[in-house]
């Protein structure tokens, strides 16, 4: 069970009175920029994800040369 | 999309937080994520707004679960005015005082279905879908809390709206 508390407003905010804070361009500049960070974490993830492949198979193949 | 449902979520926003600058945040942010996500979108028998109201309280919840604050309901009077007028002839402003001292004593839970129920006229499968319950536990929530209102204020309030 949480807190709250009840305010009583004077009435629902109209249309016009909501316009300013109406910005799509803003909505889709942030969509962009987030959608940029979400690749770029994906092909880093991706690229580290083959860096540690090389390092496992790099280690196995010197030990394997080593015990031989 | 934004055109058609900026005003309804912005107002949804806006009776959970009561701060302007802070529901117009909240609102983009909501539409943000609603386009980030929105390949994950599938129909399941409720309209669209059913999911941008779900991705909105789950903005509204993050903002108070890190601000730590009490949680906000800013209703409109003339709703409330609307509302008690159809519940009883025998009404008056000392009437809605106690009233909404009396709802500052409810479950919050119970107060998130009353709102999506009465105040966004919501049916009880769309409450369940937005809040993340099943929609007996919708309608069993809305019934206590107007069970409690009827012995409380003798108000005769449709539990179907």
């Amino acid at each position: 069970m949480g807190k709250h508390e009840i305010r009583l407003r004077r009435q629902r905010m109209s249309a016009r009175g909501s316009d300013r804070y109406r910005n799509y361009n803003a909505v889709l500049k942030q969509h962009g920029n987030e959608k940029r960070i979400k690749q770029i974490t994906r092909i880093f993830t991706f690229f580290l994800l083959i860096a540690l492949i090389v390092i496992i198979f790099l280690a196995i193949t010197r030990w394997e040369k080593k015990t031989n | 999309m934004y055109e058609k449902y900026f005003d309804r979520i912005f107002n949804y926003i806006l009776r959970q937080t009561d701060d302007e600058e802070l529901a117009g945040d909240l609102c983009s942010q909501t539409f943000v994520n609603a386009l980030n996500n929105i390949n994950r979108y599938e129909f399941r028998g409720f309209p669209f707004s059913a999911w941008l109201y779900k991705i909105a309280g789950n903005e509204v919840n993050k903002h108070y679960r890190k601000h730590k604050g009490n949680k906000i309901f800013s209703i409109e009077e003339l709703k409330v005015r609307e509302l008690i007028e159809q519940a009883t002839d025998d009404w008056d402003e000392e009437m809605i005082t106690r009233l909404l001292r009396y709802m500052n004593e409810l479950p919050t839970e119970m107060i998130q279905v009353l709102e999506l129920r009465f105040f966004e006229d919501k049916d009880f499968k769309e409450i369940a879908f937005i809040l993340d319950m099943t929609e007996s536990g919708a309608k069993m929530r809305t019934y206590r809390a107007l069970d409690k209102l009827r012995t409380h204020f003798n108000l005769k309030v449709k539990y179907d709206g």
